[in-house]
């Protein structure tokens, strides 16, 4: 029993660096295991639970990058709690159904050491990157703290959202993944131009396109003769040979360093 | 407005008392008459929540046609007090619309003004469960002056129909075990037959009857069978004590036969079948019950040993129609696990069946009805891909069939799911599935799709942008009506599925159109969001 008290007390330490919190709500919740065991059973829920939107290892992906300071979360009790009744108005869903007390408690252990470890380096200087972005022109479609076009997702905070990984793909690769609200569709009418763009609404009888200019088309499903959604599609141009590697390099830097207001 | 205003135009519905006189020739053949084909009630009013015993979910007014609806305008508008969405079909009887909504509250409508005559609301705390659904209420049973309605905390109340105060009330199941009722109830043979919802928290499913004077229980029918029972075998250990097999949504009833049909959900746990290896007699399959004692006269399971959730819940719509060359009484279900089936009512022979929207875990079903599995389509740790997906290719959203055209609307969801399958342990009043889906929402879509019920092949499909949650509602006018997610309210062609009108309601559509005649006019209800619209010809 001694032993038993000991482990859970070292699992307290490692979950919330307060002990003697953890090892009551373990205490009275939980059998005992070792953290290393515990933090193994949390790693393999994410990977077949969590990974989908948080990507591998957390790096993030449609949902956000879990590496460094989480938005939602400041200790081990919350991040349980977001694990297990989701984040109203988000897409991030309640876990208490899926997943037994023990594996949210499991799982939430692994978040928090995400969290806690140390962040992977960015190769690249995000200054220079600051720099390219704005002579590349990115600012034409994408908003940051205010400044902007709107054709394209706001960056303002996107380092929460995104990993370093994710958003070199998205400019060397845009149409590989697109976020919600970006699907890109082509509506064909029986007459005059077709139109292309993003769709920014759609119902059984209408649909509302924002094409590259930033016009908004409303457009009567009845008068076209085709709708096609190019899930495969984005109306960002990839940047693999207007940028060389390093310069790819610095961008993501610099992206990797927006994370709202301070 | 009184019953005699709608003289004339009514032909009443099978009397619910049927069964007192059933021995008497010229009642069971005016019962006959009645009761078979068309299998309707020919009535101005829409007094059941499937519009009449048969769920065929069908309205016999024609004033609203092809050719006129081009001219349906919003009549007047309700919203309820409080904040729930509103999932509920209407009921109107002797000129008063009975509405519900989420989490418990009814009101009841004057029809020229919309304003309420009377609103009751049962106080549901925030610590009361709803597990595996959403606060919702679906609608109210009415029979005599009284308004039935079942409660989230698992009540099931009996209101007088001119107030709203309070006649009798007993308690159906344990809220903090997950019992819960969002069903409307059904009543027949004075009695209120009402089903529970808790399968997703472990329950042990039920389908009970009250006298509908006393609310004096008279029978309750265990959905899983405990040991010793018929199909205990199914049921490993004590598995069958958290089996599910949920009733949770509202059935349909032959008084001919007097024979209730009522579906039942999926096993417990939901998508781990570990613990209950066999066919899991009972749950995610249609039961067949004597009204009168609630013994099970026959049962057909469409998927045993379900592990995708596919409850069996979607209401069993009861047809006179001819099948492989013979006019049969069938019951027809277009089921959650993307197969459409056909089924003698009298003694549950299975008589057709056929896959209706895309599914890839049965190669198909053999001659007694039983699916022919695909290996390796159950949930696993790492994720199965499977379609459908773990709501369905249609859920609760009613269907409808009209007996002009012989087709049954149903409102279907294409999606696929990857299901996986966890650890798993019974608690009270917790989630007791084992398991979870990760839904492919970008290539997902939905459909009215007409299905001919003589041959189960689709005679036409509507598509909708996602998939839906709406019901649908045929009429002798020779139209559909139907809803989507985005807010539409529409009205289809019955025989070709051409869209030939529709209104934005603003609110997702998660409920069943209805439609009833007053003051010389038909008028067409259907809740969007959190608002009740009601529509009639300008």
């Amino acid at each position: 029993m001694r032993r038993h008290i000991s482990a859970l007390i070292v699992m307290g330490v490692l979950l919330t660096g307060r002990p003697t919190h953890a090892a009551a709500q373990a205490r009275g919740a939980l059998p005992p295991v070792s953290a290393s065991t515990d933090l193994a059973a949390g790693k393999k829920v994410f990977d077949a639970q969590c990974a989908w939107c948080h990507g591998t290892d957390g790096d993030g992906g449609t949902g956000p990058n879990l590496r460094g300071k989480l938005r939602h979360a400041t200790d081990f009790r919350s991040i349980t709690d977001i694990v297990s009744n989701g984040i109203a108005g988000t897409d991030m869903p309640a876990f208490s159904g899926p997943l037994t007390e023990r594996a949210r408690t499991q799982t939430a252990a692994y978040v928090q050491s995400l969290s806690r470890a140390v962040p992977r380096p960015v190769a690249g200087n995000s200054r220079r990157g600051a720099e390219l972005y704005q002579s590349t022109g990115c600012g034409g479609c994408h908003v940051i703290a205010g400044s902007g076009g709107i054709v394209g997702p706001e960056l303002t905070e996107i380092a929460t959202r995104r990993g370093p990984a994710y958003l070199r793909e998205s400019i060397v690769r845009p149409a590989a993944s697109h976020p919600n609200g970006y699907l890109v569709v082509r509506a064909v009418p029986k007459s005059g131009a077709e139109v292309r763009g993003v769709r920014v609404n759609e119902d059984v009888f209408w649909i509302h396109i924002r094409d590259a200019g930033g016009t908004v088309h409303t457009l009567e499903k009845a008068e076209l003769t085709r709708v096609d959604r190019e899930t495969d599609a984005s109306l960002m141009p990839s940047y693999e040979s207007r940028l060389s590697a390093p310069q790819l390099d610095d961008v993501v830097a610099y992206l990797s360093t927006l994370r709202g207001a301070k | 407005m009184t019953a005699r205003t709608f003289a004339g135009r009514v032909l009443l519905a099978a009397p619910t008392g049927l069964r007192r006189v059933r021995k008497d020739p010229a009642y069971v053949l005016l019962a006959f008459l009645l009761t078979s084909a068309p299998l309707i009630a020919q009535s101005g009013e829409w007094t059941t929540y499937s519009g009449q015993l048969s769920a065929q979910r069908y309205s016999p007014l024609t004033q609203i046609t092809p050719a006129t609806v081009g001219k349906l305008r919003p009549a007047w508008v309700y919203q309820p007090p409080g904040t729930g969405s509103i999932e509920a079909t209407p009921v109107v009887v002797n000129g008063v619309m009975y509405v519900t909504a989420g989490p418990t509250m009814v009101a009841a409508l004057d029809l020229r003004s919309g304003k309420p005559l009377w609103e009751w609301t049962r106080p549901i705390a925030p610590s009361i469960l709803n597990l595996g659904f959403p606060r919702v209420n679906r609608g109210v049973a009415y029979l005599d002056n009284t308004v039935y309605v079942g409660t989230l905390d698992g009540y099931l109340f009996a209101l007088d129909a001119r107030a709203g105060t309070e006649r009798w009330s007993v308690h159906v199941g344990e809220n903090p075990t997950g019992h819960s009722i969002t069903a409307a109830p059904l009543v027949v043979d004075n009695k209120v037959i009402v089903g529970i919802s808790g399968g997703e928290a472990g329950i042990r499913g039920f389908l009970d009857a009250y006298d509908a004077k006393t609310g004096k229980r008279l029978w309750r029918y265990w959905t899983v069978p405990s040991p010793g029972e018929p199909g205990s075998d199914t049921w490993p250990g004590d598995s069958w004590v958290h089996g599910g097999g949920a009733t949770w949504l509202t059935g349909s009833y032959d008084p001919h036969l007097m024979l209730l049909y009522w579906g039942t959900g999926n096993p417990g746990p939901d998508w781990n079948g570990d613990s209950c290896i066999g066919d899991n007699y009972g749950t995610s399959s249609l039961l067949a019950l004597d009204v009168e004692t609630g013994k099970l006269r026959w049962t057909f399971q469409f998927t045993p040993h379900d592990v995708h959730d596919w409850d069996a819940n979607q209401i069993p719509v009861l047809v006179d129609a001819e099948i492989n060359g013979r006019t049969r009484q069938v019951v027809v279900a277009a089921n959650r696990n993307a197969f459409f089936y056909v089924l003698d009512r009298a003694t549950g022979e299975y008589l057709l069946g056929q896959p209706y929207a895309k599914q890839t875990w049965a190669k198909g079903l053999d001659e007694k009805g039983r699916p022919i599995l695909i290996p390796n389509m159950e949930p696993t740790e790492k994720g199965t891909l499977v379609y459908p997906s773990l709501q369905g290719s249609t859920n609760w959203a009613s269907p409808s069939y009209s007996p002009q055209t012989n087709m049954l609307y149903v409102p279907v969801r294409e999606m696929g799911s990857i299901y996986f399958k966890t650890g798993v342990e019974y608690k009270p009043g917790t989630y007791y599935t084992g398991g979870s889906e990760k839904r492919l929402d970008e290539e997902s879509w939905g459909a009215v799709r007409a299905i001919d019920v003589r041959t189960g092949t689709q005679a036409w499909d509507f598509p909708l942008p996602t998939p839906t949650w709406a019901g649908v509602m045929a009429t002798a006018g020779g139209l559909v009506f139907s809803g989507s997610p985005e807010g539409n309210f529409f009205a289809l062609d019955a025989r070709t599925g051409k869209a030939l009108w529709q209104f934005q309601t603003g609110g997702a559509i998660r409920s069943g159109p209805m439609s009833y005649f007053a003051f010389d006019k038909q008028y067409v209800a259907v809740a969007g969001g959190h608002a009740l619209f009601v529509f009639a010809l300008e």
